[in-house]
């Protein structure tokens, strides 16, 4: 293969566990597979700033992920929906929810967003966004 | 089993019996494209009427939105695929097992099998249970580069079995199964790899056929002659296209071990020479320079499909969502149109360079029609039914014997959420009876109300038409996947007039991934499902895949849906 994805891979598994030490989450499953619900506090989440903070900041304030997406699909999608997202599954007394953090491609986020999962649909939920006009505003 | 919906149909025959006959319908399966050259025989069940006065139910409103929605359909099985996003899920019964393979787009999660998060690749699950679906391997896609997933994904995938490659003894394929993956999407080292999965649980990797390319997309591997339709592009390659940067690189992988290129193709007004900066469009302006399409140089192609060599044609859409143009090809004529001498197809008068760049001449010489939609629409799939009875021509009509039509179910894909930004996409059905003009006969189309599909969050239209024969199906019902307003059934058994018969809308779970959308200076996130593909395995279950990380629902049909597909004696 022409990649060293072996490497990287592991090296990215093993950014995992040391990850997985700050994050103490406990294992919810639905149909077989897991997805891993933590407390994340509310005051590290406020410091990640549409705009401003970078990958390495928002790892370093929230740690790991629990999921990566990138939806970089037919090269047709509207702007800034194949932006990656991180996504980290958390759980508050208003019950569970995710916080959905998508970065441009300076890798800056430029949308952020404490998801319920109770709570969404044809209503939504608020995200916070870079500035209007900045490098990372929305277009769509 | 032949198929557990037509147990009641059968109840008459002894176990054994229908065995023989589930074994002869397994076998049947695999005998259709991509696997062989085989096309079923539709018969009409329809009355002279057709689909005029049926007293069909009214199609149900949807539940709210963070409920299950299904009319006309019933839930077998499930599996979260780790919670990974779906692009394409493919089955194949291997040697009596069912393997589901699907695509994945790009990201990590965890993997529970090995305890490491691994970059979305390719899933392998055992679905011979439908009710128990066993995840037996994942094989990780490209890692990131840069601490971005923007190049990574393994989106499609391919399986033919090394028995119906030609010249099994010589290439030592007997009694392998392979896998044919995209390796990465868009950016500057992508591939496509041929992977060994006779055991699913243990893949080992082959080859790679092609690497160094800019992007890949879905490809189509004919397993009996083992011919595979590459969609990639290479800034290398000098060819030109809108939007997505592909064509077709064709490849003979017969022995899958050693890749056999045949040759490039795409669009007039793609290949590497066309004048871009002069070139005028071919329908208005016709010359040994023009482009085909609205936009110059054409869009980039999605997916082709051929149907083998008993039909010997290739329908390929180009442009996914925006500036579409469909192609019908003489399949022969792409094959053998490079060389000056020898086999069908071959062209006396091509060019020296016509394998890597060929001149318009060369393009042309396979090309039957091309077909430009609007700008607002583009060419995502391009999924053809031949030979489908018209209810009302049975009688009358020119000599008065009873009349069929082959038809192109043809979709555009949605790519905006919330609709906010786009036209609606929908999917249409065109009459290629004369295939050098194609004409739209019906549209299948979702309305955004009920359901309120663009006030839920997440892309609402058409994406993909269903590739699976399934001979039960072919020619009875077309199954479309609709992203938030999941997979959706038409009975066709009148393709003039296609009633809406059954669908299925996924409810969100934890996994579900939101998605975002800023509308007159407000953001908002949802949770909503994307129903990215609808497939069949060759027992007739229906698979629905999420674009959304929400995993694969895997269906049968019920009530007015199941009757569309039966014999007329047992409607």
């Amino acid at each position: 293969m022409n990649r060293n994805w072996f490497v990287n891979t592991a090296a990215f598994a093993l950014s995992c566990v040391a990850a997985s030490a700050a994050y103490a989450g406990e294992q919810v499953t639905k149909s077989g597979t897991a997805s891993t619900v933590g407390t994340i506090s509310n005051q590290k989440l406020a410091q990640v700033m549409p705009g401003m903070s970078t990958k390495a900041q928002v790892q370093a304030l929230l740690g790991t992920p629990w999921r990566i997406v990138q939806f970089n699909d037919c090269g047709e999608a509207m702007d800034h929906q194949s932006d990656e997202t991180w996504d980290y599954r958390g759980k508050d007394s208003n019950g569970t929810y995710r916080v959905h953090i998508e970065f441009d491609g300076h890798d800056v986020a430029h949308l952020v967003a404490k998801i319920p999962d109770s709570v969404a649909g044809d209503q939504g939920t608020a995200a916070k966004i870079a500035p209007t006009g900045s490098q990372t505003a929305m277009k769509m | 089993m032949f198929d557990i919906k037509f147990l009641g149909a059968v109840q008459g025959l002894g176990f054994s019996a229908l065995l023989a006959l589930g074994m002869v319908a397994q076998a049947r399966a695999q005998a259709y494209p991509p696997y062989g050259p085989d096309i079923p025989v539709i018969t009409n069940t329809e009355g002279a009427s057709g689909a005029y006065g049926k007293d069909l139910q009214k199609e149900p409103a949807p539940n709210p939105w963070n409920h299950e929605s299904i009319w006309n359909m019933r839930v077998e099985g499930y599996n979260d695929n780790q919670a990974r996003p779906i692009y394409q899920p493919l089955v194949v019964n291997q040697d009596g097992r069912e393997i589901l393979y699907t695509g994945n787009l790009a990201g990590t999660a965890l993997n529970p099998l090995t305890g490491v998060s691994e970059s979305n690749g390719t899933s392998i699950i055992d679905v011979t249970d439908v009710r128990s679906p066993r995840f037996l391997y994942h094989i990780p896609g490209p890692a990131p580069i840069a601490g971005s997933y923007a190049a990574a994904g393994a989106q499609m995938v391919r399986v033919c079995g090394g028995n119906t490659l030609p010249n099994a003894s010589t290439n030592g394929t007997s009694g392998h199964w392979y896998l044919l993956r995209a390796f990465g999407n868009a950016g500057a080292d992508e591939s496509h790899q041929i992977w060994d999965v006779t055991n699913p649980s243990a893949p080992k990797f082959v080859a790679t056929i092609i690497s160094g390319l800019s992007n890949t997309h879905k490809s189509w591997w004919e397993c009996d002659t083992g011919i595979a339709y590459l969609v990639a592009g290479s800034a290398a390659d000098g060819w030109q296209q809108s939007g997505s940067k592909q064509h077709l690189y064709i490849y003979d992988l017969s022995n899958p071990a050693k890749p056999t290129f045949i040759r490039q193709f795409g669009l007039v007004g793609q290949q590497p020479t066309a004048p871009v900066a002069t070139a005028q469009p071919c329908a208005t302006a016709p010359s040994d320079t023009c482009y085909e399409g609205t936009t110059n140089p054409p869009s980039g192609l999605h997916g082709p499909i051929s149907m083998g060599t008993t039909v010997n044609r290739i329908y390929i859409p180009y442009g996914v969502s925006t500036d579409g143009v469909i192609q019908i090809l003489d399949r022969s004529k792409v094959l053998n149109g490079c060389l000056t001498g020898g086999p069908v197809g071959s062209n006396p008068d091509a060019s020296a360079h016509c394998a890597n760049s060929p001149t318009q001449a060369d393009l042309l010489w396979p090309q039957i029609s091309w077909i430009t939609l609007n700008p607002e629409n583009g060419g995502h799939s391009s999924m053809p039914i031949f030979n489908v009875p018209i209810p009302e021509e049975q009688s009358n009509f020119l000599d008065e014997s009873p009349q069929s039509k082959s038809l192109l179910f043809v979709s555009s894909e949605a790519t905006a959420n919330n609709c906010y930004g786009q036209a609606p996409h929908d999917s249409w059905i065109l009459d290629i009876s004369s295939e050098t003009t194609p004409w739209p006969i019906a549209t299948l189309n979702v309305p955004q109300f009920p359901g309120n599909f663009c006030g839920k969050g997440a892309r609402f239209g058409a994406h993909a038409v269903t590739e699976a024969i399934y001979p039960p199906y072919y020619g009875k019902i077309i199954s479309v996947s609709w992203f938030n307003a999941g997979v959706r059934i038409w009975d066709i058994r009148d393709p003039k007039n296609p009633k809406p018969v059954a669908y299925y809308i996924q409810a969100p779970t934890a996994n579900t991934e939101s998605s975002c959308s800023t509308i007159n200076g407000v953001t908002k996130c949802f949770n909503a499902t994307m129903n990215d593909y609808v497939e069949y395995d060759d027992r007739g279950y229906i698979y629905a895949a999420d674009r959304a990380g929400t995993g694969v629902t895997i269906l049968s049909l019920t009530g007015e849906a199941r009757a569309a597909i039966l014999p007329q004696s047992d409607q």
